[in-house]
């Protein structure tokens, strides 16, 4: 099926098989290979990107299903100063290890801090609670994600 | 010391980190696994779509066999050789383009299966089914117990867990049909081992191979074993003269990597009326599922944590009966804190009894059992190198305000709210050497490790070691120390670390061995670079054999459960830590905060079920729970630094002691939590159904329920 997107600001467009998720087509197809998939089971968070600015699990969709939208992934941060502050701030308080997690905890804050109202800082933690992370105990991604709302 | 280097970090936030499914190999093709529906069975003819599908015998795999004292001699056998041992165990690999195309071919194939009934054994060199057995012993415990005042009793089960690291597994073999030589990339903490294994697997010299490792996305234990896709991935990719990967997805890694655990300790102790503990007489039975796993052995679980039992208590005599025996369920291999969270838990939840039954506080008599001085030696021949246990109580209690939170909680209880104090005190041992795992039994793991400092023609310096980061960040610090050892700016400096062209071998990244071994071996390749003028040409390795060290420390959690959904919460966590000397303060406090994280999540939600049938029934993240943001407090953190005379710097070692604590912390804090309703919880985990049995067979008079006996 020919689908038409577009990631992280550039247009898309190509023939894929109904059952592709959107997680393959955008590792696999377009090589963006920041989003990584931790169950697929759409559980742990870790393929988190951003469509049409809504927070999606893409181990989840199809890439079909996202014909005609707009995507995020973590390979789009740079272009927005706002996002790599958080990103900036996650590194320095060392709020990521092996880092396979951290694309994922990226997306979903980015998401929280467009909801409209705005979200409360002191909830960050239930928010957050779509994604895994095994390495840091939370701690140090709930205060860096805290402080850039705040 | 500078702080880390950012760079990786920073690289990995911007999702620019390679690790194993990012790879991208031209004309790679892709593998799945045909695996057993059954828990037992004969495995008959085969048939593939196509043809393409092949067994462990059509690819001649040989199976491994881990040797040494109390060990059945049982073999790990890639592929079942012919039997299927477990539900999810793999039978035959598939190959295909992609995935998804490879996963028809899985459907499509065709395994003839015999089911064997539960009593057949499922290997006939333990027709018991006992894997290993063994008795630890030392003082005379009969005596101990006869002098007592009086003797306690207690039954604790650690249940079956997974370490659980966010990237699962997978592995990459690329044949290069010029040289002969197959390069397999996989996501391992032991590549030197995986590449023996390999090689013996597929009657291969090692020189044949070349095992690489990528960026891993976490390990905790479970990367730490040869497994049959990777055999069986070189072996396909060999047969075809083709690059092959395979990549594990979630329920294969929750049915079947490695599990761990699943163990029942039994304790009889010997204590005075003023709640000196005598002596300990303990019973130990694991179940380690169908292998005895490769490298290290059905041993594993029993001996670490038949070692560890009051391990911080100077107790006058202990024995120890252990066991591992098999079932139709996945291996049982290593996980943070290996067998030391059973035996802590245990120990922790013991000692809060006695506390109880002689109304004395918990503080108050850890005080008076706790391990005086050191250097010490256990009446079984733990020879504690350093610590200061006394210290490490008085710390916690200053920095968590201990009787002001006593005065809390009886405040609250007398509101009518279940609010519990729970307290740890332990070591480990770490950076076991050669000399502890041929005592232990383990024949299978060399024990010492290597560092290697190089200066090219270009003039960077080169540092390899045995070691492999899973991302605990233990390179960025080598990188930190070489530069400060060598006088040189860290920009000079590369770390070069899980490529067996590339490193000296060793044994890998396990135990925090990565503070122990491999760091001593490198502050001698360090020390002895720096009395040359690092001109290019410079090629220094050495080896280091390490005596194990122990780290140590005292933990409290307050935990209070809901007593409507009977949902435990850790409002709070204080650690006293005491690794010896502290080499970087960052990674230390991440590796203590994380460690802590997946303590409370083995003591209060994970626990993997098989049903009668031997079917798994956690094969899913619905199901096996891990914690979340919600369930992790902050993590209040102190240091005492008594540093080790075994290593040159001092440091001891931190991967493991922050879930460790947890496991004695945590645990006492929900029992104590629920102690006034009358409930004995002694089943990990204290999940909300557990607390809900054990109050309601409190209020029913019952004596506390024995489940998995």
């Amino acid at each position: 099926m020919i689908c038409r997107l577009t990631v992280n600001g550039t247009p898309w467009e190509g023939d894929v098989p109904p059952r592709l998720t959107l997680a393959d087509l955008l590792r696999d197809h377009l090589q963006l290979t920041g989003t990584h998939l931790g169950c697929e089971q759409g559980v742990c968070g870790a393929c988190t990107v951003l469509c049409d600015g809504e927070a999606v699990r893409s181990c989840l969709m199809l890439a079909v299903q996202a014909d005609g939208r707009s995507l995020t992934t973590v390979e789009g941060l740079d272009a927005d100063p706002d996002a790599a502050a958080l990103r900036d701030a996650l590194v320095a308080g060392r709020g990521l290890q092996c880092g396979f997690c951290t694309p994922g905890f990226l997306l979903s804050a980015l998401a929280l801090r467009r909801a409209d109202p705005p979200v409360d800082p002191a909830r960050v933690p239930e928010l957050l609670a779509g994604n895994i992370c095994r390495c840091t105990g939370y701690g140090p991604i709930v205060a860096a994600v805290r402080a850039w709302l705040g | 010391m500078a702080r880390l280097d950012a760079g990786t970090a920073a690289r990995l936030a911007r999702g620019g980190g390679r690790y194993l499914a990012d790879l991208r190999v031209p004309g790679c093709l892709e593998a799945a696994f045909v695996r057993s529906p059954l828990p037992h069975a004969r495995v008959g003819a085969a048939r593939f779509h196509d043809g393409r599908g092949l067994t462990a015998a059509d690819l001649g795999l040989h199976p491994l066999v881990a040797t040494g004292p109390g060990l059945a001699g049982a073999p790990w056998i890639p592929l079942g050789g012919g039997r299927a041992r477990y539900v999810g165990e793999p039978l035959a690999v598939v190959w295909a383009a992609d995935r998804y195309q490879a996963e028809d071919l899985v459907d499509a194939a065709q395994l003839e299966l015999e089911p064997l009934p539960p009593d057949e054994p499922l290997h006939s060199q333990a027709p018991t089914g006992v894997l290993f057995e063994t008795t630890l012993e030392g003082g005379d415990v009969d005596a101990a117990l006869r002098a007592a005042d009086l003797v306690l009793e207690g039954r604790f089960h650690c249940a079956r867990q997974t370490p659980f690291p966010l990237e699962t597994r997978g592995v990459l073999a690329h044949p290069d049909p010029g040289t002969g030589v197959l390069t397999v990339w996989t996501s391992t903490q032991i590549p030197d081992l995986v590449r023996a294994g390999l090689a013996r697997c597929l009657g291969l010299p090692e020189a044949r191979l070349r095992v690489r490792v990528p960026q891993v996305g976490g390990g905790f234990g479970v990367k730490a074993h040869l497994f049959a896709e990777e055999v069986a991935v070189a072996a396909l990719a060999l047969r075809l003269g083709q690059p092959v990967r395979w990549i594990e997805d979630r329920q294969e890694h929750l049915a079947a990597s490695a599990h761990a655990h699943d163990a029942v300790v039994r304790l009889r102790v010997g204590v005075t009326r003023e709640g000196r503990i005598l002596g300990v007489d303990a019973d130990l039975t694991a179940d380690v599922g169908a292998y005895s796993i490769w490298p290290f052995s059905a041993s594993l679980e029993p001996m670490t944590a038949a070692s560890s039992l009051f391990g911080a208590y100077a107790v006058g005599a202990l024995r120890c009966r252990t066991r591992a025996r098999s079932s139709a369920r996945c291996p049982v291999g290593a996980q943070r804190g290996v067998g030391v969270t059973v035996g802590v838990h245990a120990t922790e939840r013991m000692v809060d009894r006695i506390a109880r039954r002689l109304s004395i506080d918990p503080l108050e008599l850890r005080r008076r059992n706790a391990v005086p001085a050191c250097p010490w030696t256990s009446p079984i021949g733990r020879a504690l190198d350093s610590g200061d246990y006394p210290r490490l109580l008085a710390t916690l209690a200053a920095a968590a305000g201990y009787d002001a939170l006593r005065a809390e909680q009886h405040r609250a209880r007398a509101a009518g709210r279940l609010l519990g104090v729970g307290l740890a005190l332990f070591n480990e041992h770490s950076g076991t050497g050669t000399q502890d795992y041929r005592r232990r039994g383990i024949d299978t793991i060399p024990g010492w490790d290597q560092s290697r400092v190089r200066v090219p023609a270009d003039g960077r310096i080169e540092v390899a070691t045995s070691a492999a980061d899973a991302g605990q960040g233990h390179a960025d610090t080598y990188r930190l120390l070489a530069a400060e050892v060598l006088g040189v700016a860290p920009e000079r400096v590369e770390v070069v670390e899980g490529d067996t062209d590339r490193c000296p071998p060793g044994t890998g990244t396990f135990t925090s061995r990565g503070a122990v071994g491999v760091l001593e071996s490198l502050v001698q390749a360090l020390r002895a670079a720096a009395a040359t003028d690092l001109a290019p040409g410079t090629d220094i390795v050495r080896r280091a054999d390490a005596e194990q060290v122990y780290p140590s420390g005292a933990h409290l959690a307050v935990v209070e459960v809901d007593p409507v959904g009977w949902r435990p919460r850790v409002l709070r966590y204080v650690a006293v830590e005491d690794c010896g000397t502290i080499i970087h303060p960052e990674v230390v406090a991440g590796q203590v905060r994380g460690g802590v994280a997946m303590g409370i999540g083995n003591v209060l939600l994970e626990e993997h079920a098989y049903d009668a049938d031997g079917q798994i029934q956690t094969a899913t993240l619905l199901d096996y729970l891990v914690p979340l943001a919600t369930d992790i407090p902050e993590v209040e953190l102190h240091h005492l630094t008594s540093p080790s005379p075994r290593t040159t710097l001092g440091s001891k070692g931190v991967g493991e002691a922050g879930t460790i604590g947890a496991f004695g912390a945590v645990a006492n804090a929900v029992a104590d939590a629920v102690a006034p309703l009358g409930a004995e919880l002694d089943t990990l985990p204290y999940s909300p159904q557990r607390i809900f049995a054990a109050v309601e067979r409190a209020r029913a008079g019952l004596p506390p329920a024995r489940p998995g006996q």
